[in-house]
């Protein structure tokens, strides 16, 4: 499929036309991608821009200074605690509560590109510090970002480098920087990793912080990737980075992202953002933007060809209807759908795809929608579901039915699927609204997104 | 579910090329065969993730080679439960000397592959698909196996349990194998409502155009999801057993086998994961806790096969997708290896130790040499336990390592 994606086309800017309409759907495809999902009004809203004018206000949206005061205070808090799920159930309260969603859905990419994870780490604060730099560099400099990962202490702790000696360099980041971070397996040899380790001899962590213990480092000459000299860890990263394997691995990776699971993308197509990224140094915002302005982005290509993840799920699910819930329950929740936030399940993160589902996910996403829907912990608009429909004058089953399709789904739901929903929904039974609700969220359709 | 048995397999017309490959390997096949029928055979995988340090599992005590690369990591010749003069099992691991004295548990030593890969996951992937990565590589020798036995309908062929995400080993393009948490995760809540939960059922059954998309694969996995759940409820209620596991997560989940075992499911692959193996820090504590849930926990699932008169239907098989560097590094721990053991146990197979221990003074880049490629083992299981032909399933012909009786 992909060899019949010709690149100049995908990576051209969108421009609605007959064929391809900039309508709710489109936004509803953007936002979900961009970030978790939109409102109603955000979406009616939306309508009204044009997609690039939405893309722009997805890229340079700012966090207001009592949202980030609110954070920070919460933060804090979980921290004091020392318990990393209390920091998890921060996060999700920020997925939920952002006015800048591609910010935080950036965020959540790089976690799961530099995973690293609480269980072993431990130390609340060494996973926020982490996140915080994850954050602030999401849409930024991916050199930088890198660079000051590699000193990073909840990362070095949990790759077992927080200690590095010249007689015995550890080998583990040096493998990982090349095979998860930057290359790719296959881009490098066995001794690339051996000499990159030497680079990283005498970096430490020292009481939750980076030291450069000279005594331990290895002066000697190393050759890495082609190159030779007496290279300090600086040098190794810096030598990583100027690999062409580097912004391709990247590119690909965003392109997995945001636009679809499947084909995995081909060279060819991922060469034009490859060599954008680059010739940006390495700056992140343009190749994402062009990544979402793209013909290939609004296309069928990509809309509904992903597979929620279980964040995307919940929290969308939410978002779009202007829920509230118990952060710490849902963080647990998506935890055990496979999707523990700052508990990736290894250094190479999420894998996401198909591998998101399985009978115990579905299962567990099922269940959780009916948790949703009957916990008196979860409010929409500060109401029931039932209600909160009634309020916006959706008081007929079919009307419901239609309004989540346009809101929540992807892929559209055949009619003879929204007639049984309806009449389970008008069945003369105390949990009849729940059982449609939950059955519509049920289908196989509400997986992807 | 039919497991085709050998007889079967060779007289349906799809294997008539496979006949001549089959040569002498008949009768050691017919000769298990008496053990139990092979359409009740199970097979229990333990992976043990992150690459286990086979050398101080299985150790070559008696070399002094041994002690000089591991100044600080060696176990010592008066902690080892000795297997010979020159082998002994980690102190930790009484569950498998136990087993091996009881004639149910065969090590087999030097286990690899040619041209070893170091990385976690590519080495994984190689194991769970026979295949490397330049091939296009969509499902994995268990789910092969599967698709030449599974009749859909009926219980599901393979199971996965735990939380960690599905291996690879049991994708299959047209079989779904289901993930379970545990039992009790595993109810349909709302499904009391059998007008509900007829509906989801039928919604997901219903069928999608382009089967073979996301799409697809998301309905036939939702569909048999749902109707795993509604056996599942209705079984593993039947259990009762008097053999106490070890509270932890492998003895759980092979609890969790066992009561599925019991309550009559046709499930002939279950598939569970052990993690934590990757210590490349401070690795004695950890790695003497996880042999120790590794050994009391399938010690314990044995014994409760026994007692449950079903020991003469399942093996056990545990591996891990690399060894560990034999120099010990500086962090008293050790980095990504090659070659290490595989265990297989169970009342069926052949009791010993195969193959020798690698030579500790003929190294590889500072790694042990494999001996004995992991897909004989495999053969091995496939031929000689299910009855099956590997040819396919193992994308070659790899002669079947001596495992049972």
């Amino acid at each position: 499929m992909n060899e019949l994606i010709d690149p100049d086309w995908a990576w051209a800017e969108y421009s609605p036309s007959a064929q391809s309409p900039w309508d709710t759907r489109m936004a509803a495809h953007l936002f979900r991608r961009a970030g978790f999902g939109a409102t109603d009004q955000e979406l009616k809203a939306a309508v009204e821009q044009r997609p690039s004018e939405l893309v722009d206000s997805l890229m340079s949206a700012r966090e207001s200074d009592a949202f980030l005061r609110d954070m920070k205070s919460l933060a804090g808090a979980a921290v004091a605690t020392g318990n990393v799920k209390q920091l998890s159930a921060w996060w999700t309260y920020r997925m939920l509560s952002t006015p800048t969603q591609l910010l935080e859905k950036m965020t959540l990419f790089w976690h799961g590109h530099f995973a690293t994870g609480g269980e072993k780490v431990k130390d609340a604060e060494l996973m926020l510090t982490q996140n915080e730099c994850l954050r602030r560099f999401s849409l930024g400099d991916f050199s930088k970002m890198l660079l000051e990962i590699s000193r990073d202490p909840a990362m070095l702790i949990y790759l077992d480098s927080a200690t590095n000696r010249k007689a015995h360099p550890n080998e583990n980041y040096a493998r990982e920087i090349m095979e998860l971070f930057c290359l790719g397996e296959g881009h490098y040899t066995e001794t690339d990793i051996r000499e990159l380790a030497r680079c990283f001899t005498g970096w430490e962590i020292r009481r939750g912080e980076f030291k450069f213990n000279h005594y331990q480092h290895d002066t000697g000459t190393k050759s890495i990737l082609g190159k030779t000299g007496a290279f300090a860890g600086e040098d190794g990263v810096a030598i990583v980075l100027e690999q062409n394997s580097a912004p391709e691995f990247i590119a690909s990776k965003l392109v997995r992202f945001f636009v679809m699971d499947e084909p995995q993308p081909d060279k060819t197509l991922v060469s034009p953002l490859a060599t954008l990224l680059r010739q940006s140094d390495m700056l992140l915002a343009p190749v994402i933007k062009c990544i979402l302005s793209s013909n290939l982005f609004f296309s069928p290509h990509s809309i509904g060809r992903k597979v929620r993840s279980p964040v995307e799920f919940a929290v969308g699910l939410l978002r779009c209807l202007e829920g509230s819930t118990n952060s710490f329950s849902l963080a647990e929740s998506m935890d055990a759908l496979g999707q523990g936030l700052l508990f990736p399940p290894s250094v190479k993160g999420w894998d996401g795809g198909r591998t998101w589902i399985n009978s115990s996910t579905l299962l567990g996403r099922s269940n959780l929608i009916r948790t949703l829907l009957t916990g008196d912990k979860t409010r929409f608009a500060k109401q029931s579901l039932e209600d909160y429909f009634k309020a916006t004058g959706l008081d007929k089953p079919r009307l419901v039915i239609d309004h989540l399709e346009r809101l929540l789904f992807a892929v559209p739901i055949a009619s003879a699927a929204k007639d049984r929903v309806e009449s389970l929904m008008k069945s003369d039974n105390d949990s009849s609204f729940v059982d449609g609700i939950h059955a519509l969220c049920t289908l196989p359709e509400f997986q992807l997104g | 579910m039919s497991v085709l048995t050998r007889r079967e397999f060779l007289r349906s017309s799809a294997a008539s090329s496979a006949l001549l490959t089959f040569g002498g390997l008949a009768p050691s096949s017919l000769h298990a065969a008496a053990a139990a029928n092979r359409s009740d055979r199970i097979l229990v995988v333990v992976e043990l993730a992150g690459g286990n340090d086979g050398l101080n599992t299985v150790i070559p005590y008696g070399d002094d080679v041994y002690r000089k690369l591991r100044p600080k990591l060696a176990i010592s010749k008066t902690n080892v439960l000795s297997i010979s003069e020159e082998i002994g099992f980690h102190p930790a691991l009484r569950g498998f000397a136990d087993l091996l004295e009881s004639r149910k548990l065969s090590v087999v030593q030097g286990v690899g592959y040619p041209d070893p890969n170091r990385s976690h996951f590519e080495s994984m992937d190689i194991w769970h698909t026979c295949q490397r990565k330049e091939e296009v590589r969509t499902d994995g020798w268990l789910g092969r196996m599967i698709e030449t036995t599974d009749s859909s309908g009926s219980d599901p062929s393979a199971m996965h349990l735990g939380n960690d995400k599905q291996p690879l080993s049991l994708m299959s393009r047209t079989v779904r194998v289901p993930s379970i948490r545990s039992l009790e995760q595993f109810h349909l809540k709302g499904s009391e409502s059998e007008s509900f939960r007829s509906t989801v059922q039928q919604l997901s059954d219903s069928h999608r155009d382009g089967g073979d998309d996301l799409l697809g694969f998301v309905q036939s996995s939702t569909s048999s999801a749902l109707m795993a759940s509604e056996r599942l409820v209705t079984t593993g209620k039947a259990y009762h057993s008097t053999i106490s596991y070890p509270k932890n997560g492998l003895g759980e989940q092979l609890q969790t086998v066992a009561k599925l075992i019991g309550s009559g499911l046709k499930t002939s692959i279950y598939y569970v994961q052990l993690q934590g193996f990757d210590t490349h820090a401070q690795q004695p504590d950890a790695h003497q806790g996880l042999l120790r849930q590794l050994g009391d926990s399938v010690k314990a699932f044995l014994d409760d096969m026994d007692t449950m008169q079903q020991s003469d239907r399942v093996v056990v098989m545990a591996f891990s997708e690399f060894g560990r560097r034999v120099a010990e590094n500086a962090s008293q721990g050790t980095d990504h290896g090659t070659a290490g053991p595989m265990f297989i146990a169970g009342s069926p197979i052949k009791s010993g130790i195969i193959g020798k221990h690698p030579s500790l003074n003929h190294l590889i880049d500072g790694d042990l040499e494999f001996h004995t490629d992991f897909r004989r083992v495999y053969a091995a299981v496939i031929e000689d336990w299910f009855g099956c032909d590997s040819d396919a399933i193992l994308k070659g012909k790899f002669d079947p390592v001596e495992l049972f009786a």
